[in-house]
């Protein structure tokens, strides 16, 4: 560690204190991704770890703080506490990334499965170790791959249960959050043809696709493909960005 | 004496004694020139051909044939050449008769020379590859007299003029010009064709080139045409009457290319004389003339066939996109059927039947007919029409003619399902209303459609027929089984229709008056007690009914109406007047069709039993209606009823598409199963066109329905996207 400039020396810190290694394997990460951090993160969770040692009991006790006292699950008070405690905003786009982890079914809710399981998946046993993990949940929505999950997750956790597609005014919710993190700029235009032509829960397929569209095709719309078997709303949103002059052809 | 010595005596051989003298030669030679000579000037009687055969053949035999040959070649130039001179000292017309004259002199005199010659003919020639005598002569006579500078312009000159006489009406003697032709012929095809075939072709290509172009200033199309072809047959005329049978088809392609190929264009499109006029006013000769001068040109019938299937599409397209020509139905489509007998007829008569002509005629009337949505409405408002009473007292033939020429126009449809539907209501309310003009025709047409279209097309239609004939063994059972306890009641008939096979109605309320309803309860209670677990609903805007009504001074009449209309009139058995309040709340019909019913009841001519205040057309809520006592018609039964099939109302038009629709989505979803479960894997365009295909006998899918119904697909786990090719879609088992 001595031998390190003093830049490294930050770098090394924080990573423990992130990820929760020893010096050691933070050194190791650090110097095989040339001294990035966001690259040592990735090389450090794709590796195969020895499970970080969670203290069962602590997760339990959190649990416990959450959990609602009529039903044996986390609902929306205790997750309001959570956000509290985490000094975070419940709409904080962050939230939907700690869900993921926890692969929870539905939104405002985690089961106790759902929420030790994850909270131990990612090695955090206490509200220290939970806050001091909440940048490194935003960073992995920069990830092309990561967020690709998560944006197809999100369907799932945000449509009612029992129902097979996402209402409208939810996924327009969900797509606002979602775009603000990996800009599109056609997301308010989407949003505004959605309401005033569709008004109509979301499919699966249309939203998996719209992620596909927004990342493949220019907002010019100059690369777009007529014959790019889009689903059926994605090729009006396109005439109607062209009937109203948005997109000039 | 002395002693006598034996002597051998030999007899020696007699030897001629052959003197070769060279004088011998040259003598012998001026015998038979001299010959020649007197051959060519016509004194060859006092030849003896013995002795000049001799001659020759000695001359041969002691090796002096090429002094006979070289002799032969000078001897027989040198008459030429004077020959020549003597054609070319003719004047004018004398000059070919000269020449003909010489020619055949020339070829009697070779014919003789040959045969005196005929040993080195047949020796000497074949073993020096010599040419023989017969063909020595004819290249002589060429070389001497044909190509002889002044003759050769002038012979080409004089026939040439000769032949343009001819053009020009004049007679000409046709013997001679045989006569100077074959002996161009038979001095072989160069000089046939170098010496009169091609300066032949030149000139008259400009000759017609001239032609066309004055005609085409002052002939209409068919005058044109007519010229056109009459040229044409007088230069056959004219080849087997004195040219080379093989410059037929040579001097044809120069009028061809001339006097059609150049103009065809300007000529198909001449205004008020055209093609297009030519079709419109049924000029079969003046069509079928065209089509023969067309066809020996490589794109003329492709220039005819073109024109017509633009001109029959704009027709076509005008007739079904005029609104006043759409106004009567039935009047549409005969005059649908009018135009394609038109145009069956001219194609028979004037296109010798060509079958790219009818094809492009069929595809012409599929692409104007599907240019208006309504026109499977009007092809069925047509049949009905025919079925109902068009087909009367028609022969059992006639009114197959009939039905297949209807099959042609269903043929031509590309939303067939809409056809259907229509069909199918119209059917129902024949079979309802009974008045089909004959139960064979309708048959008759449902098998054609079935052979047609398969069985499913026709399955729901048999249903209905089976349908009306189980109705009326029902009603002989409830007759029979009820007898004596409905003799006071009304008579009723009831028509059972499964739901299924009947096109859908929905149902609306209604209130019966309570005879009728007591009688009919007496029938349900008897159908339900035969058939379990069925559930029976009256279709009172379906049914019709008889009621004998008696007016002011005692007249009768029986008024034939619907069942709305007989609930309304029940009313007023039991009032003089009523408001339409009133009505309304006592037969509960809903009120576009009350209204409806009131108007055919109040303000139709010759049919108001009701009166009604004010006398406006429109039915207001205020209205007050009064049974009408000095209600009169000249016939004992009045038909007020309408339960006749008529053009949709444009809100029953929309309707009905879009049941269309609705019925089109299940069918688009079972083709893409159908073709994903076989294919597993196939992108989207693949799938679009396929589905397409599949339907294509049924109508034309959407591609933006086919996209949607796909998507449906995916939604209810029947197939999903490629991970990899979002284009991709994969079947799930």
């Amino acid at each position: 560690m001595n031998k390190l400039g003093r830049g490294h020396r930050d770098k090394v810190q924080q990573f423990m204190t992130i990820t929760g290694a020893s010096e050691k394997v933070a050194l190791q990460a650090l110097k095989a991704s040339d001294w990035h951090l966001d690259g040592a993160f990735d090389v450090f969770y794709s590796q195969p770890h020895p499970k970080t040692f969670t203290d069962t009991r602590h997760l339990e006790e959190l649990y416990n703080r959450y959990k609602d006292p009529y039903a044996d699950m986390i609902m929306a008070d205790g997750i309001s506490t959570l956000c509290n405690d985490l000094q975070v905003d419940p709409q904080d786009i962050v939230m939907l990334v700690v869900s993921w982890h926890m692969k929870a079914a539905t939104m405002c809710e985690f089961s106790k499965q759902e929420f030790v399981g994850g909270l131990q998946s990612l090695g955090i046993d206490s509200l220290e170790k939970f806050r001091e993990r909440i940048p490194f949940m935003r960073s992995e929505l920069k990830d092309d791959q990561k967020f690709k999950e998560i944006y197809n997750f999100a369907f799932g956790w945000a449509k009612e249960k029992g129902q097979k597609s996402l209402a409208l005014d939810t996924a327009i919710g969900m797509w606002q959050l979602l775009f603000e993190e990996k800009e599109w700029p056609l997301v308010d235009h989407w949003c505004q043809f959605l309401q005033a032509r569709h008004n109509k829960a979301i499919s699966r397929d249309t939203w998996s696709q719209l992620l596909e569209f927004a990342r493949s095709v220019e907002p010019t719309l100059a690369n777009y493909d007529a014959e790019g078997a889009w689903p059926y709303l994605i090729d009006e949103f396109v005439e109607y960005l062209i009937e109203n002059g948005i997109i000039v052809k | 004496m002395s002693s006598q010595k034996k002597r051998n005596f030999q007899i020696e051989a007699f030897k001629h004694r052959v003197v070769v003298d060279p004088k011998y030669a040259d003598k012998t030679w001026k015998i038979l020139e001299h010959a020649i000579h007197e051959i060519y000037n016509h004194n060859a009687s006092g030849l003896s051909f013995e002795e000049l055969y001799r001659n020759a053949y000695n001359m041969v035999l002691h090796k002096f044939g090429e002094k006979l040959y070289s002799g032969l070649v000078s001897t027989m130039t040198q008459h030429l050449k004077a020959i020549a001179l003597s054609v070319d000292a003719s004047q004018g017309p004398l000059f070919l008769e000269e020449l003909n004259r010489k020619w055949m002199e020339h070829n009697k005199a070779l014919q003789m020379i040959r045969d005196i010659l005929m040993y080195m003919d047949r020796t000497f020639i074949p073993s020096t590859h010599k040419t023989p005598v017969h063909e020595l002569g004819l290249n002589l006579w060429r070389d001497n007299i044909i190509h002889s500078p002044n003759i050769q312009t002038r012979l080409k000159d004089t026939l040439l003029e000769i032949v343009q006489k001819e053009r020009g009406g004049e007679v000409i003697n046709k013997g001679l010009m045989r006569n100077i032709v074959k002996m161009l012929m038979d001095l072989g095809p160069a000089v046939y064709q170098n010496d009169f075939e091609k300066p032949f072709l030149d000139v008259s290509a400009n000759f017609y080139r001239g032609e066309s172009q004055q005609f085409i200033e002052c002939c209409d199309c068919g005058d044109y045409l007519k010229k056109a072809e009459k040229r044409l047959n007088e230069e056959i005329e004219r080849v087997s009457h004195y040219l080379d049978a093989k410059s037929e088809v040579k001097i044809t392609n120069v009028v061809e290319k001339e006097m059609i190929e150049s103009q065809m264009t300007r000529l198909v499109h001449m205004e008020n004389s055209g093609l297009v006029n030519m079709i419109v006013d049924d000029k079969y000769d003046d069509l079928s003339r065209m089509y023969n001068l067309f066809r020996r040109v490589p794109t003329g019938l492709m220039l005819i066939r073109d024109v017509m299937t633009s001109h029959i599409r704009e027709t076509g397209k005008q007739l079904v996109t005029d609104p006043e020509k759409l106004k009567d139905p039935v009047d549409f489509v005969q005059r649908l059927l009018d135009e394609k007998d038109k145009h069956d007829k001219i194609i028979n008569l004037a296109f010798n039947n060509d079958k790219t002509f009818q094809n492009a005629l069929n595809s012409s009337f599929e692409y104007f007919i599907n240019l208006n949505p309504r026109s499977p409405e009007f092809i069925s408002l047509f049949v009905d029409d025919k079925l109902r009473k068009g087909l009367k007292g028609v022969s059992e033939e006639d009114v197959e003619i009939v039905l297949d020429k209807v099959m042609m126009l269903f043929r031509y449809l590309q939303e067939k399902d809409v056809f259907e539907k229509y069909y199918k209501q119209h059917l129902a309310k024949r079979l309802l209303s009974g008045k089909s003009v004959s139960e064979d025709a309708e048959r008759s047409l449902i098998l054609k459609l079935k052979t047609e279209c398969g069985y499913q097309f026709t399955s729901k239609l048999e249903g209905m027929f089976t349908d009306m004939k189980t109705s009326q063994d029902t009603m002989q059972g409830f007759y029979e089984a009820m007898g004596p306890a409905l003799t006071d009641g009304p008579t009723l008939t009831v028509h059972v229709l499964t739901t299924g096979s009947w096109p859908t109605q929905s149902t609306t309320t209604c209130n019966l008056p309570p005879e009728i309803l007591t009688v009919c309860d007496k029938f349900r209670t008897y159908y339900l007690g035969t058939h379990n677990g069925r559930r029976l609903t009256w279709q009172t805007n379906m049914g019709s009914a008889d009621i004998k009504a008696t007016f002011a001074r005692g007249q009768k009449h029986e008024l034939n109406v619907s069942t709305y209309q007989m609930c309304v009139l029940m009313l007023f058995n039991n009032a003089d007047r009523l408001n339409y309040k009133e009505i309304e709340q006592a037969v509960e019909i809903p009120a576009v069709e009350l209204k409806r019913c009131l108007q055919s009841l109040a303000c139709a001519k010759g049919k108001n039993v009701l009166r009604k205040e004010p006398m406006s057309k429109d039915i207001g809520e205020d209205d007050e209606f009064y049974f009408n006592e000095k209600f009169s018609s000249k016939f004992y039964k009045v038909k007020i009823g309408t339960v006749v099939a008529q053009k949709e109302s444009e809100p029953e038009k929309q309707e009905t598409r879009q049941r269309v629709e609705e019925d089109r989505k299940p069918q688009i979803e079972a083709a893409i199963v159908r073709i994903m479960k076989a294919r597993r894997v196939l992108d989207h365009n693949n799938i679009v066109a396929e589905v397409t295909k599949q339907l294509q006998s049924r109508f034309l899918p959407n591609p933006v329905v086919i996209k949607k119904r796909i998507e449906s697909l995916i939604e209810r786990e029947f197939l999903e996207r490629d991970r990899e090719d979002r284009k991709l879609y994969r079947y799930l088992a």
